[in-house]
């Protein structure tokens, strides 16, 4: 379908849920006056739709929820998860050139000397998976994670690889991978967002085109949870305006609303009345959710949240929060890991950050019972590269470059199967030896976690049905549980 | 006839959509009969959705070597044996067979695992189509618009021009009878809304409602078409189509200098520039015989794609990625061909092959993209006077120099001048200007000059290499001298070539070596006339990562002098390679090498090659210029006078930079750039090379082939473009009744939907592209030639009697025709994203009527561009009328857009949106109750009503007009009415703060808060964002 066609059933009815709230009763009454007046005509009408009515999966899901904890600027796997004592061997001489192949850097001269991990390595949990010393508390919950090592981009500059990951391609335009899942499935709860978008630590290099809608209705787009101000842009009355002139208000615009109805007979109309009663419930569900005086004192230590503070670790917690309710698709975007330079300090402060929160999440999930229906997802855009980077114009050592060909990424919880850890780098961890995973193929599993078939999910735009894995894509059949 | 008509149109809406664009578009449609069926309309989209993934144009795709796109491929034997279509003989041929194999015998087509059987009607009619001959057309929109007659109608009272002949047509073979004339207040603000994009004040409004002259609605349409409005309205629809934004894109989103380019697509609408004319100059107005600057700056079109500046991008990389956008969009804007699609592979529906893609991209593909100054863009004079002041500081400068030890200033002046003079005279060495016998480089082109300076141009590398070479003739040289010379052919008139991410018009020499005889000679030392980091030094270090840069100092001259450590053998000829590495390019622009053979140690001097020249005469020997010349270059260093220098400076660095634009510049015949086909689409795989060439199949030349982009603009801006009458008129039509005749505007390819009304699309496309000159006027007879113009096109459609019926949705309407393709009512549209903001300001007086200029930053969270976006921008929120200026003044960022607007659908400049998308979202409904804009507009509106005397009715009344445009009922006055005086008394009473909700301000605070909320409520409801 594409998308005016799609809109046009949308609008043709509205949401059958458009009349709960105070207009409840009015509205269903008006809206079956004004459509059995339509049925009297005798005329056959498509069944009533809603962009984000819910929908039924291709095959039965295991995951209901996504939460994304995008790292972006690309942590360094061969610091934290791809362990290769080999590179100390290197350390100061340079990488064979038959295995850099033709690669392109950003920075560095594909002579660059090798640079040794930064930290010590350990085997942790029942499935002995190897973490860095700096992933403490991971190390704690290794067991239900999933770690693929041998993930692939195509693309080696932040912007592109950010939005190629969560679009399949590198050029902005497209739907994300959040847009894609609503369109699949709709929204489980109408209170909040189905698709939200947080952010901590520095400014995406990617924008607003890593949760965009793309050629999808834009009732798809990802709603940007803020930390200044209001969480969702106007969500909060005007000052002076309390909840009675609120409401006296709406009530007014429905009124006059209901009377431009009877006389135009416009179901957009209808529409229109219902997105003010979804508008009002919003004003009373963000606060909801955004107050964490109802988390115990356990479980704010647990994450080691400030609950008046932004940060990762309250975002975690929000995350959690808003899979309770019923929220799709949550992306958290931590970005600042992009250490050309002194890329132990970067590693230390970052995982400082959000170590004890993505362990934290996972904990929390599970404890509710929620892991198993939600997907948890924890990696960068690329990776980092084997050979160290230092420039002393512009101030640089004991920094990595970027690297598409190969870096980890973990998932856990819906789906995915616990303790294991997928894909093997070669010696120097410059390329997947066996079991790659190419963006592509990950996008596939994760659609696949949804019960969705990423070569069955398209959409109709400029003459083409495009999909998220554009056409490629395997699901990596080996990670689900 | 009725009968069947009504039938299949309830057929169509019962099986969905996917057939009912045939349904609708084929009144009366002859169900399978002996009949042979339609090809376009019958067999084509069955062809289409179900066959030519495999058996289509795609050679890549092709299974078992049937291709059924083109009849004389479908009618050949197989390797098979068998033949895939025999005309006349459907039981044999094995594509009727397939398609009648049963399910699961192996056989059927399409193949099981497709999951995308046909159904019992498409088989039926694919076989009916063999029977009947298998005959094929050329797909409608690729065949040139058909002269057309206008239908007759019974009812000959209705129709106010000829496009009301062919809906009224259409509308009495489907059995349905227009809709009245919507009543005039409804009529004032439908045309209002369309054509200058602001709904009008009460006062305009009553103007025409209580016009009784014949003409007073032509008189009105008129005179909107000439308002300045006009041109902002219709701009920013154009933009959407050339993505318009003010930053770059990607990460770091820098902002760019663009706005002249839309300045000029407002001011080309408004003086309703041809629209071939109009196209022209946005292609190729470069290329025109002495180009005007309004003509170059209209190239700015296609410099709208998105410039990637991370650290560390292939920058060809990007400039490939923005040559597909820019192939795309030219496909997509004037030919409606989603030519993209053939970008990684020949296109799977239409006949448009890989290489026509590359053959089409070769004509963008030969331009330079300069950032250009635009002249007169100092139009308040201060640039002007800041120059003169700086000019009499710099005469005054000898009159600072100070007095000492008891000398008198004059006396000081000049014992320091000669002790400086001496000195230079003793430092300077003769430097021989070296012409290069061959200059080359990886891939810039290097330009010797008639004074034997090099010019580089074309593409660049981040790590260019420039090898120059020279004959024997400066003898045993010691040293030798780069000329870093500014040139205002480059960015920030030079000296470098950095135009992203770098410091643009810098460069960077890491490393600079000799070779004389094939060997390295050895350096001894470097020096620079101006630096930043190591510098000159820097270049012979070996460390590529140090080098020679000179930020800071664009636009001015500086050298840099590197001193071999044994003079080369006299006699020998060398070659001096430069090498510019950085993780931007970096490369020098305008440079000229000299050699000295003196002994002494030479240092580069901060002296201009003239006064070195000059100093190396005797004294007597120097014209009073020289010496004029070096007494001021003596005051320009004197360490007496840096104070006055300084506030020289800094006037310098506060003059108001000239405005640039960003435009196309064809490269010279000496460096023309070559396009290859690439493989898969991706640029690391270019292969065969191929020519600039028209899509062979689609639109073959009628005479000789464009060779230029000149030439292919003007090919694609004539009536020989078969889509270009349809595609722009399409548009327009959708922009009016809120869908195209051809729903998918950007799409009239085999793909797309077809038209509603086909002949009134060819009569309009036709008449479009007709110009009223004699030779066509004799021939197209009495048909209407609109000479390529938008406004004539827009009076048309805007005096019809279908433009001009009221929009009500019977539910015999909202039944038969719920998207009201037949047009059996008038238009109802949500206002575009813009157009909410500016009725907004416009309803409550605070629109600020200036135009153009630089983009503006209304109010808006300061967190929409500031958290969470990698170029965090500071949105400081404009002062003054620059607060309410037009949407489409306001500044675009592509990583963050405007909040407001990228609520209500409008695009973030990223890509080319040929239709915009109208939802209609909870978060729309939060932004117009709670944000800023609204607020403000609410208040106004407030104040005006408080303002006002007598009784609350009149009030609410005069309040509604003025929002609504039309009169309340008595019902929804009262319902106003109530509501403001309960508002009235719980602020009376202190329940609701009055000061908290307006603010200070004049008139009774308890009267405009009251006011301003029911304002505010009017302003949320669906009437008021939506053209009725």
């Amino acid at each position: 379908m594409d998308r005016t066609r799609a809109m046009e059933i949308a609008r043709r009815h509205f949401l059958q849920e458009c009349g709960v709230g105070l207009g409840k009763i009015a509205l269903a009454s008006l809206l079956t006056d004004a459509f059995t007046a339509r049925r009297a005509a005798a005329a056959p009408m498509p069944p009533p739709a809603d962009p984000l009515a819910e929908k039924q999966p291709h095959f039965t899901p295991k995951a209901k929820a996504v939460i994304h904890l995008f790292m972006s600027g690309a942590p360094s796997q061969l610091d934290l998860f791809d362990y290769k004592p080999k590179l100390t061997e290197y350390e100061g001489k340079s990488i064979p050139p038959e295995v850099i192949g033709g690669q392109r850097y950003a920075f560095i001269r594909s002579d660059a000397a090798a640079l040794g991990p930064r930290f010590k390595f350990a085997k942790h949990g029942r499935s002995g998976a190897e973490l860095a010393e700096v992933l403490p508390h991971l190390a704690k919950v290794v067991d239900d994670l999933c770690i693929i090592r041998t993930v692939r981009t195509d693309q080696f500059n932040h912007a592109p690889a950010q939005i190629f990951l969560n679009t399949g391609a590198g050029q902005p335009g497209r739907p994300s991978m959040g847009a894609w899942v609503l369109y699949g499935l709709g929204a489980v709860t109408r209170d909040l967002p189905a698709f939200v978008v947080m952010s901590t630590g520095a400014g995406i290099s990617g924008g607003a085109a890593n949760w965009s809608s793309g050629f999808l209705p834009t009732h798809y787009a990802g709603c940007r949870f803020r930390n200044q101000g209001d969480p969702i842009l106007n969500v909060s009355n005007p000052t002076g305006v309390d909840s009675r002139l609120q409401r006296d208000s709406l009530d007014l615009v429905n009124a006059l609303n209901r009377r431009r109805l009877e006389s135009e007979g416009d179901p957009e109309i209808a529409s229109r009345i219902a997105s003010y009663e979804l508008a009002h419930r919003l004003q009373t569900s963000a606060p909801e959710l955004m107050d964490l005086t109802t988390e115990t004192p356990e479980t704010l230590a647990l994450y080691g949240c400030d609950p008046k503070q932004p940060s990762f670790a309250r975002a975690c917690l929000l995350a959690r929060r808003m899979v309770e309710r019923g929220v799709r698709f949550i992306n958290i975007y931590h970005e600042g890991w992009d250490a050309h330079s002194d890329v132990a300090g970067n590693l230390k402060r970052n995982c400082v950050t959000t170590d004890q929160a993505s362990a934290a999440l996972l904990r929390d999930l599970k404890q509710r019972g929620l892991l198993d229906s939600t997907l948890v997802i924890w990696g960068g855009e690329f990776g980092r590269t084997p050979m160290g980077e230092t420039n002393s114009a512009l101030g640089r050592s004991l920094g990595r470059d970027h690297h598409p060909q190969a870096y980890t990424m973990w998932l856990a919880g819906g789906g995915i199967r616990p303790g294991l850890t997928y894909g093997q780098t070669d010696e120097l961890g410059f390329h997947a030896a066996e079991n790659p995973v190419h963006v592509h193929d990950l996008q596939a599993t994760i659609l696949h976690c949804l019960g969705l078939q990423h070569e069955r999910l398209t959409f109709r735009s400029s003459g083409r049905d495009f999909r998220l894995t554009d056409v490629h894509g395997k699901v990596v059949q080996n990670i689900l549980a | 006839m009725r009968t069947s008509a009504h039938l299949s149109l309830l057929i169509a809406c019962l099986v969905g959509f996917g057939s009912a664009g045939a349904g609708l578009s084929a009144p009366g449609r002859t169900p399978p009969t002996a009949a042979a069926p339609d090809f376009n309309r019958d067999i084509r989209p069955i062809l289409t959705g179900f066959c030519f993934k495999c058996h289509g144009p795609d050679d890549a795709q092709r299974q078992a070597g049937l291709r059924l796109d083109e009849r004389s491929a479908g009618l050949a034997v197989l390797p098979t044996g068998r033949r895939a279509l025999i005309p006349g003989r459907a039981e044999t041929s094995e594509l009727v067979r397939r398609v009648f194999a049963p399910a699961g015998s192996g056989r059927e087509m399409p193949p099981a695992h497709v999951r995308n059987p046909l159904s019992e009607a498409q088989k039926q009619l694919l076989r009916q189509w063999v029977r009947t001959g298998a005959k094929y057309d050329i797909h409608w929109a690729f065949l040139p618009p058909r002269a057309v007659v206008l239908p007759p109608v019974r009812n000959n009272s209705w129709s106010r021009n000829p496009i009301d002949r062919f809906v009224l047509s259409r509308l009495e073979r489907e059995g349905l009878a227009p809709t009245p004339e919507a009543d005039r207040a409804t009529l004032a603000r439908r045309v209002f809304l369309d054509l200058i994009g602001l709904p009008p004040t009460p006062e305009e409004a009553a103007a025409f409602v209580n016009d009784r002259t014949a003409d007073a609605y032509e008189k009105l349409v008129d005179r909107l078409l000439s308002s300045p409005r006009y041109g902002e309205r219709w701009a920013r629809r154009w933009l959407d189509l050339a993505r318009y934004a003010d930053t770059n894109g990607y990460e770091k989103d820098r902002p760019r200098s663009v706005w002249p380019y839309r300045d000029w697509v407002i001011r080309a609408l408004n003086r309703d520039q041809p629209f071939d004319q109009f196209t022209i100059e946005q292609l190729a107005g470069d290329m025109l015989p002495y180009p005007t600057r309004d003509q170059v700056l209209a190239t700015g079109f296609h410099r709208n794609t998105m410039l990637n500046e991370e650290g560390g991008i292939d920058p060809l990389e990007y400039r490939f990625h923005a040559m597909t956008d820019r192939v795309s969009v030219t496909a997509t804007t004037w030919m409606g061909v989603t030519l993209g699609c053939a970008q990684c592979h020949s296109h799977k529906y239409d006949p448009l092959s890989q290489k026509d893609y590359y053959r089409f991209f070769a004509y963008l593909n030969n331009a330079d993209e300069p950032e250009v100054e635009v002249e007169q863009a100092d139009p308040d004079g201060k640039r002007r006077e800041g120059m003169q002041r700086i000019a009499a500081l710099e005469a005054g400068l000898a009159g600072r120099f100070p007095a000492a030890d008891g000398r008198t200033q004059a006396e000081n002046l000049e014992l320091r001048y000669r002790a400086w003079l001496t000195e230079q005279e003793r430092k300077t060495v003769r430097w021989l200007p070296l012409r290069p016998t061959a200059a080359r480089a990886n891939l810039p082109l290097l330009t010797i000059q008639p004074d034997g300076s090099l010019l580089a141009s074309g593409d660049q590398t981040k790590r260019d290499v420039y090898d120059l070479e020279f004959g024997p003739e400066a003898g045993a040289v010691t040293a030798v001298r780069i000329e870093a010379i500014p040139d205002e052919r480059l960015p920030k008139r030079g000296p470098g070539r950095v135009y992203y991410e770098g410091p643009h018009g810098d460069f960077f020499l890491s490393e600079i070596s000799l070779l004389s005889r094939g060997q390295p000679a050895a350096w001894s030392g470097a020096s620079h006339s101006f630096a930043v980091g190591t510098g000159a030094p820097g270049a012979i270090d070996g460390n590529q990562q140090t080098g020679w840069s000179v930020n800071g100092g664009q636009g001015k001259p500086h050298q840099a002098v590197f001193t071999l450590a044994r003079p080369l053998d006299p006699g020998s000829a060398f070659t001096l390679r430069l090498l510019f590495e950085r993780y931007y390019a970096a490369g020098l622009g305008h440079f000229r090498v000299s050699a000295t053979t003196d002994g002494r140690p030479v240092q580069a001097s901060p002296l201009a090659p003239e006064l070195e020249a000059a100093l190396l005469l005797p004294e007597g020997g120097r014209t009073s210029a020289q010496t004029t010349a070096l007494r001021q270059a003596f005051l320009a260093q004197a360490p007496e006078l840096k104070t006055a220098r300084d506030e020289i400076e800094k006037l310098r660095a506060e003059l108001p930079q000239p405005t640039t634009a960003l435009v196309f510049q064809e490269r010279p015949l000496t460096n023309p750039r070559p396009t290859h086909i690439h493989r898969r689409g991706e640029f690391l795989q270019p292969t065969e090379r191929v020519e600039p060439g028209l899509l062979a199949s689609l639109a073959p030349p009628a005479g000789a082939a464009p060779r230029t982009r000149l030439e292919f603009a003007r090919w694609l801006a004539s009536p020989a473009n078969p889509l270009i009458g349809r595609v722009t008129v399409n548009r327009q039509w959708a922009a009016f009744f809120g869908r195209g005749l051809v729903r998918t505007t950007e799409d009239f390819g085999v793909q797309g939907d077809p038209p509603s009304h086909p002949e009134l699309l060819d009569w309009l496309a036709t008449a479009f592209v007709s110009r009223s000159g004699a030779n066509q006027g004799a021939r197209s007879n009495s048909a209407l030639q609109l000479d390529w113009s938008l406004k004539r096109l827009h009076r048309l459609i805007v005096t019809s009697a279908a433009y001009r019926q009221a929009s009500r949705v019977t539910p015999m309407l909202a039944a038969r025709d719920p998207q009201n393709r037949l047009l059996a009512r008038g238009p109802r549209v949500r206002l575009e994203a813009e157009l909410v903001r500016d009725a907004a300001l416009q309803v409550s007086s605070l629109l600020s009527a200036k135009g153009g200029g630089p983009s503006v930053f209304p109010p808006q969270p300061a967190g929409v561009t500031a958290e969470g976006t990698f170029g965090a921008l500071q949105w400081k929120v404009s002062e003054g009328e620059d607060r309410y200026r037009r949407g489409l003044y306001t500044f675009a960022k592509r990583t963050a857009p405007y909040a407001m607007f990228a609520t209500f659908d409008g695009p973030s400049g990223e890509a080319c949106v040929a239709r915009r998308e109208s939802s209609n979202t909870p978060l729309q409904a939060l932004t117009l109750l709670n944000d800023a804009v609204f607020v403000e507009a609410a208040r106004a509106l407030g104040q005006q009503a408080a303002a006002q005397n007598g009784p609350d009715e009149e009030r609410a009344e005069s309040l509604f007009r003025r929002v609504l445009t039309r009169a309340p009922t008595p019902d929804e006055r009262a319902l106003l009415v109530r509501f403001v005086q309960a508002q009235r008394e719980r602020l009376r009473q202190g329940t609701l703060n009055a000061g908290a909700l307006v603010g200070a301000g004049e008139g009774d605070g308890v009267e405009r808060a009251a006011w301003a909320a029911a304002a505010r409520s009017l302003l949320n409801l669906d009437e008021w964002i939506v053209k009725s």
